[in-house]
């Protein structure tokens, strides 16, 4: 495969990899305590925190899933971007549970559970959460890898040396100055990023062609490739089930509720949910346009075996020198800004609440942010180690789903439940954290070794469909047959 | 601008797919020029506040 990446491009690319670590490592010095590494001691606010959620949402891995979603369902397959800004927009309006959370003033979501449900659901939580983050993740590397390779024709060997280095440069500065130099790099990130996808969404308009786009689309999916009702791979159960994850996600996902708990205020953390929703609307659009245009000018030859790697194949072939150059700039800024929040975010878990009960005395800052920045070293290393031997079965977007459901389902079961519903209790919470973890594990594992191994693959949609139902009523029939104790309202 | 006059035209058959690309180019280019500016702002004044005396933790 021939591609345009040239020492102009190479030259873009490391001023801009320069630029961010200077960046990163120079507001270390800003880091006084374990609340400023872990939130920016909570003095963000609005337009910073659209620039960083922005930037951390959009990974490469990000624009992987969305434009196999493209390439594999037509214009369809932005459904779920259309839902998480729905969701996000009416989250952001309302101050659902966003507003509480917030105002409570905890660290993490498990620290606000620990006030209604007890210390050991805090801990549960904070394990849940942690393994479904760590699953979801892990895959991150590998596919950012596969995507540099292929745009930039570079030699397939050098894909480990790579992404290790790109990691440990994102790993060197989010452990110096944790919240603050992610947040400072989001920002730089954010503005590189989005000249990149603009100007190549542009490129690859002016260069396909709408009508192109939409006839290839009609002659591959039919209608299916426009409406998720009418697609195959899609239906109702698609559509439900990306209503209940991506709801889940605004709630609970760990990067995006990180942004609220370090806002200024609830106020201002409504603020940054109502002004970012409609990015994830782009967000899957964006790269899904550049999948299509994949499915339209790639040969089946040129696709090969997994229509993943379609997308960079193609930009490889189409985007001009110096033009590639500011691309990868912003595809590296995207997979930067993603891999510092997803480190620093779950590690805030590991340390607040799996390591809660070994903090019961009063640790000093210097012991905190030296355990903080240790946590974040070694998620770094998971990230290695797992990212080099996992292979994903089915499509991406899928395994995201099902690994983030091991805690979605259960967290977001249990946010709504503190914050509204007083009879719920510490057997509810259990129980629904048993149940939202124990389904999606279940899926994985039969999806790899059966048996029903072709039905399991077939409809993991309807598999977390299906978690979603059972842990909420775990947590109504757990709760319900807790003996009743009085003192507990809603937080 | 061939392009647009694509997108037009085909307005009548797929409108929701239209309307959505071109909100989000327009969206997305606006709100990125408007982030830039406001957003260092925005971090001019966290690290100034950063660098000062702090209150108790909100």
């Amino acid at each position: 495969m021939t591609s345009t990446f040239t020492i102009l491009d190479g030259g873009i690319v490391g001023l801009y990899l320069l630029a961010t670590m200077v960046a990163g490592v120079m507001v270390r010095r800003y880091v006084r305590g374990v609340e400023d590494f872990l939130l920016a001691g909570r003095e963000m606010d609005v337009y910073l925190g659209i620039a960083s959620l922005a930037a951390t949402e959009f990974g490469i891995v990000t624009c992987m899933y969305t434009a196999q979603n493209g390439f594999d369902k037509g214009f369809a397959g932005a459904v779920p971007g259309v839902l998480t800004f729905l969701a996000m927009l009416l989250v952001g309006i309302t101050g659902f549970c966003v507003k509480p959370l917030r105002d409570s003033g905890v660290i993490t979501i498990p620290e606000l559970f620990e006030k209604k449900f007890g210390p050991k659901v805090r801990w549960g939580s904070g394990v849940v959460i942690v393994l479904g983050g760590l699953l979801n993740m892990g895959v991150f590397l590998r596919t950012g890898g596969d995507f540099l390779v292929n745009v930039s024709g570079m030699d397939p060997g050098y894909l480990e040396l790579m992404m290790t280095a790109l990691l440990v440069g994102v790993a060197v500065y989010t452990i110096l100055g944790g919240m603050l130099s992610v947040l400072v790099t989001d920002f730089l990130q954010f503005v590189v990023m989005s000249v990149g996808l603009i100007a190549t969404t542009v490129f690859i308009l002016d260069k396909v062609g709408w009508d192109t786009l939409v006839r290839t689309v009609q002659v591959t999916h039919g209608d299916g490739g426009f409406d998720p009702f009418k697609n195959e791979s899609m239906g109702w159960s698609y559509v439900i089930f990306n209503i209940l994850l991506n709801t889940a996600a605004v709630l609970t996902w760990q990067t995006q509720i990180a942004r609220v708990l370090a806002a200024k205020d609830s106020k201002t953390g409504r603020k940054i949910y109502t002004g970012t929703s409609f990015f994830f609307v782009a967000r899957f659009l964006i790269p899904g346009i550049w999948g299509i245009a994949a499915l339209a000018l790639l040969t089946p030859d040129q696709v090969g075996d997994s229509s993943l790697l379609a997308m960079p194949r193609m930009l490889g072939m189409l985007i001009p020198a110096g033009m590639m150059g500011l691309l990868i700039a912003a595809m590296l800024a995207a997979d930067m800004s993603t891999d510092s929040s997803y480190m620093l975010t779950w590690g805030s878990v590991i340390y607040n609440d799996i390591m809660a009960p070994f903090r019961r005395g009063k640790w000093s800052e210097k012991k905190g942010l030296f355990w903080n920045r240790t946590i974040i070293a070694l998620i770094g290393v998971f990230l290695l180690i797992y990212g080099l031997w996992y292979k994903i079965e089915g499509d991406l977007w899928t395994y995201l789903g099902i690994t983030g459901t091991i805690y979605l389902s259960s967290m977001s079961v249990l946010l709504i439940a503190c914050c509204y519903w007083k009879d719920a209790n510490s057997w509810g919470a259990t129980a629904a954290i048993i149940f939202g973890a124990l389904l999606p594990v279940s899926t994985i594992i039969l999806q790899k070794v059966g048996p029903y191994t072709e039905w399991f693959m077939g409809n993991g949609t309807l598999c977390g469909i299906a978690t979603y139902v059972v842990v909420a009523l775990a947590m109504i029939i757990g709760s319900l047959l807790k003996p009743h104790q009085t003192g507990k309202a809603a937080v | 601008m061939n392009v647009l006059t694509e997108m037009f035209s085909s307005l009548d058959t797929h409108w929701f797919w239209v309307i959505m690309t071109v909100a989000c180019l327009v969206w997305y280019s606006t709100i990125t020029v408007y982030v830039a500016f406001k957003g260092f702002g925005d971090i001019r004044r966290m690290l100034k506040r950063m660098s000062g005396p702090r209150g108790p933790a909100k």
